[in-house]
């Protein structure tokens, strides 16, 4: 026999303000079953959890139902409430009247109620056929899987193996370092971003705890929080790793030498097709580019390869495979990183018109000192010295057009650029910063701007309507100062667009075999915007990085060490206590079909074979629900979410 | 596509002969006969920054009364098929307009559907006719002219409603002078406003912009310039003196519909096409074709 006993929150005027709430203690304490209803202003507090304890313990309670926010915030906290007062923690019910009532029906006060009371009598006949359910202890595996090995991967992995953890790191493309290694200077304060990389890079190599993974990827994830299985592609590399000493003399014999697009100099430079793509390339192992190798393309290579000719230690394996590992893992942060939006998809900025208009990413590799040209800045059309130069903030960000978003990144990174360009070329060089609003947020980024604020750069308000190529090569641009409202014509001898930063072009692929979500800008979505920033829809998952959405080095290392810290609360434990609320089969009922197999996702379904019905994996099952809508003879049960109990639910409404 | 209702709206009645006159040649030859129905009335569109309702009952009354007799439109005027095209997106997303909307067509017996379509001549000839069927028809080639292409600005503008054509950078055009033989270099200028829609109040501005595209377009060495809009045509050929003035220089470029080149790639008589009502110098065109 239920006894069931309603407590309702006012959570001070956020409920209280809207839904009659005497009037709600009154209907809750005649609905059937309910022997006490009481109400308090914040019933997360200390003292509400002690009005619900003494209830407990007075009125001889058994099913409690809380009535207050959304069971995502605290039903936790009420749970261990009642685990105090010597209750079953799942014998606890709660009816959300705030964001599906008060806040959504602020100016409606008397219906707010009306719906306040339905919610609550919905939960009350709910919470009087509750079961109390035993949750069970599951083992932790204590290695952690990193996925991509830019500046977040790189911190999280180090914080991870420093504890003593095991990690692999897993990287697609040859050497570690991500988009950090192809920045020449990092604002505010222009540390060479190689310097400061690269010391880590090589602790990431050296580390005993650390397994690193490159040139490999990420393509099935199975099990759950605590013990993933997770499947890594080893892409071939067509060099034997282990006998590669890193000489280079493979790269300098190339047939290809000197023709194939560099990707890491963002297509400015060129390359061969056995490579590196930087000299401080960890591991400092070459790497055959299929698409370009003429011997994997055709099968020959002149006479005879040159790589393999001149390689003394015999370390080119054309017939090298791809490769399939297994990894078993506790937990897994993400760390993918960005990719920026195509330039050329916006036609106004002429990007695709002439070689001069360049971007961001392009500008970082021209002026960085191991760049194509040394870091000497000039037009690519024509090889000329510049005079003028314009950056376009916003070019693509802050667009209704394109990207909606604040990029965070352009404003500051152009600054650095005109710093580094009136460094490099003195005070005769013209530089035009066109921009919507300089955010200069960061520490000490405030006072970098004001420094390069000092009147020798023109700032224009406003982005240029149109860039144009003049007939003799030279750029021309219309742009509308709102300062000053005044129409201005520009020249300029190159401009460099500053694209948003976008979501890497396969992140939904790689969402869908983590199971995490994307927000609706496409980056991987955060558990709680403002209090679990690393954390994501699936326990044990937990992102890093502008994969979560674009930022500056200093968060990104800062969110990264975040999300370090959150899988070792995973995997430095023993065991993890598993919830109970899962799917469970009526043996009865089920008639051994095996549609309950196919359709779960977590391999959590096998059927007996020798009672022949479907039997539940209460480790690997997560209570997702696919089985139960699957299951033709209705006998698949989500505990706790029974459809007889919702069923009642619905009859109490209607 | 072999039926459609021809909705002219009110400058190419009024002033714009020529345009009409190729339309009505032209097109029924590619295989689509043009229907006239009674009752269209004003398209709306001057009247949209004023009272949008009104504009909108305009449009949706124009098109209900295509809807009524099953017709596709076909607005040659960029800016009555911006008027349709906003209407219907407006009127699609505001079921309470649209409600009162058709209380004050119920009036004549109409209803506004939103169900029929419409076509500017771009997307017909380029979508609908297709280049292959026109090409059939290219009798006279027009090679060795190059041609500046001017869209106006309401036939690719603004983008968050559907259009004819990309707002940034359009080809369509580009891609129906090749079909008849002729070239189109790029030029900058290209997406430039005519001056049409300042005329009124600023008059030496808008001839101002007329004139500066005008002479670069000269300057460019194009042979002649090529336009799909009443409004734009009315500007570079009927002002084209008063706009070289306006800008201190001597104009004195062909501005030629491209139905009328389409006309006579096709082997048209000028006259059938309405050249003789063009200011501009259009018979330069022909002379140089022959050289």
């Amino acid at each position: 026999m239920a006894r069931i006993g309603v407590f309702i929150c006012h959570c001070g005027t956020n409920i209280g303000g809207v839904v009659d709430v005497d009037d709600l203690v009154k209907f809750s304490s005649e609905l059937d079953d309910v022997v006490y209803a009481a109400d308090y202003k914040y019933m997360c507090s200390d003292p509400g959890g002690k009005v619900i304890k003494d209830a407990i313990e007075e009125h001889d309670l058994n099913r409690i139902v809380v009535t207050s926010c959304s069971p995502r915030m605290h039903e936790p906290t009420f749970q261990s409430v009642i685990e105090d007062a010597g209750l079953n923690r799942f014998c606890l019910e709660m009816a959300n009247i705030r964001e599906h009532c008060s806040w959504v029906h602020k100016d409606e006060k008397e219906e707010a109620t009306k719906k306040a009371k339905d919610l609550v009598a919905m939960a009350v006949r709910k919470a009087n056929t509750l079961e109390a359910l035993t949750s069970f202890q599951k083992d932790v595996v204590h290695d952690a899987l990193v996925i991509g090995a830019g500046i977040a991967g790189i911190q999280a992995s180090l914080d991870l193996a420093n504890t003593g953890k095991k990690v692999y790191l897993v990287e697609r493309e040859p050497s570690i370092g991500g988009r950090m290694a192809q920045l020449d200077k990092t604002f505010p304060t222009l540390d060479c971003s190689s310097c400061i990389l690269t010391p880590k890079m090589m602790d990431v190599a050296r580390h005993p705890n650390i397994e690193l993974l490159t040139y490999s990827e990420v393509t099935e994830v199975d099990g759950s929080v605590g013990d993933f299985k997770v499947k890594v592609k080893r892409k071939p590399t067509y060099v034997d790793w282990e006998k590669c000493n890193g000489c280079g003399e493979c790269g300098q014999v190339c047939r290809m030498k000197d023709k194939v697009l560099d990707k890491f100099n963002e297509g400015l430079g060129k390359r061969s097709a056995i490579y590196v793509p930087f000299q401080q390339a960890v591991p400092l192992k070459y790497t055959i580019d299929p698409s370009k190798c003429l011997m994997l393309l055709s099968g020959k290579c002149g006479d005879s390869p040159p790589c393999q000719d001149v390689c003394e230690l015999g370390a080119i394996d054309y017939q090298q495979e791809e490769k399939m590992i297994e990894l078993n893992v506790g937990s897994i942060v993400v760390a993918t990183g960005y990719d920026m939006l195509e330039a050329s998809d916006m036609y106004e900025y002429g990007y695709s018109q002439s070689p001069d208009i360049i971007t961001n990413l392009e500008f970082e590799r021209l002026i960085s000192s191991s760049g194509p040209t040394s870091g000497h800045v000039h037009r690519l059309s024509d090889g000329e010295e510049i005079k003028s130069v314009s950056f376009v903030l916003c070019a693509g960000s802050r667009d209704m057009d394109h990207k909606e978003y604040c990029c965070r990144i352009g404003c500051m990174s152009a600054l650095k650029q005109a710093y580094l360009l009136r460094d490099h070329m003195g005070e005769d060089l013209e530089i035009n910063i066109c921009y919507t609003d300089i955010r200069s947020f960061g520490k000490g980024y405030e006072e970098f701007y004001r420094r390069i604020r000092d009147g020798k750069s023109n700032f224009i308000r406003g982005r240029p309507s149109e860039i144009n190529v003049k007939e003799d090569g030279k750029l021309i641009y219309n742009i509308f100062d709102t300062s000053t409202q005044k129409l201005l014509e520009i020249n300029s001898d190159i401009i460099v667009l500053v694209p948003p930063l976008i979501p890497r072009n396969d992140s939904s692929e790689l969402s869908r075999i983590l199971r995490i979500t994307e927000g609706a800008d496409g980056f991987f979505l955060e558990s709680h915007p403002k209090l679990k920033p690393s954390d994501t829809t699936t326990d044990g998952v937990f992102i890093a990085g502008c994969c979560q959405g674009p930022k500056d080095i200093p968060d990104v290392v800062a969110q990264a060490s975040g999300a370090a810290a959150k899988a070792m609360g995973i995997i430095s434990r023993e065991e993890l206590e598993s919830d109970p609320m899962i799917a469970w089969v009526d043996p009865d009922m089920c008639v051994g079909c095996g549609v309950c197999v196919e359709v779960c996702p977590y391999s959590a379904r096998e059927l007996n074979e020798v009672t022949g019905i479907a039997e539940v994996d209460e480790i690997l099952c997560t209570g997702c629900g696919g089985c139960i809508a699957a299951c033709p003879s209705n006998a698949c049960i989500h505990k706790n979410m029974t459809k007889q109990q919702i069923l009642r639910m619905i009859d109490e409404v209607i | 596509m072999e039926k459609i209702g021809l909705y002219l709206g009110c400058l190419i009645p009024t002033e714009q002969y020529a345009y009409e006159l190729a339309i009505r040649e032209v097109l029924p030859e590619l295989g689509t006969e043009l229907v006239d129905i009674e009752g269209p009335a004003c398209c709306g569109a001057p009247l949209r920054h004023i009272n949008l309702s009104l504009t909108m009952y305009l449009s949706a009354r124009n098109i209900a009364l295509f809807e009524k007799e099953g017709l596709d439109i076909l607005a040659p005027c960029p800016y009555c098929h911006q008027a349709i095209s906003e209407a219907k997106d407006v009127l699609d997303k505001n079921p309470t307009l649209k409600e009162k909307v058709n209380s004050y067509l119920k009036e004549e017996g109409l209803e506004y559907k939103g169900k029929v379509k419409h076509y500017h001549l771009l997307d017909l000839l380029h979508d609908e006719i297709g280049t292959e069927v026109i090409k059939e028809h290219i009798k006279e080639p027009l090679e060795g002219l190059n041609i500046a292409a001017h869209y106006g600005c309401h036939l690719i503008r603004p983008n968050d409603i559907p259009r004819p054509d990309d707002s940034e950078n359009p080809q369509k055009l580009e891609t129906l002078l090749k079909t008849i033989g002729a070239e189109s270099d790029y030029y900058n200028e290209k997406l430039d406003c005519c001056g049409a829609h300042i005329l009124l109040n600023e008059q030496e501005s808008a001839l101002t912009k007329t004139g500066q595209k005008l002479e670069a377009v000269q300057n460019h060495g194009f042979d002649g310039m090529t336009t799909m809009c009443p409004w734009g045509q009315r500007m570079f050929d009927t002002k084209q003196d008063s706009a070289g003035q306006t800008v201190g220089a001597s104009l004195n470029i062909p501005v030629i519909y491209y139905i009328q080149l389409l006309g006579l790639a096709m082997g048209k008589e000028p006259e059938a096409l309405g050249l003789h009502l063009n200011k501009s110098p259009v018979d330069k065109l022909g002379s140089k074709e022959e050289d």
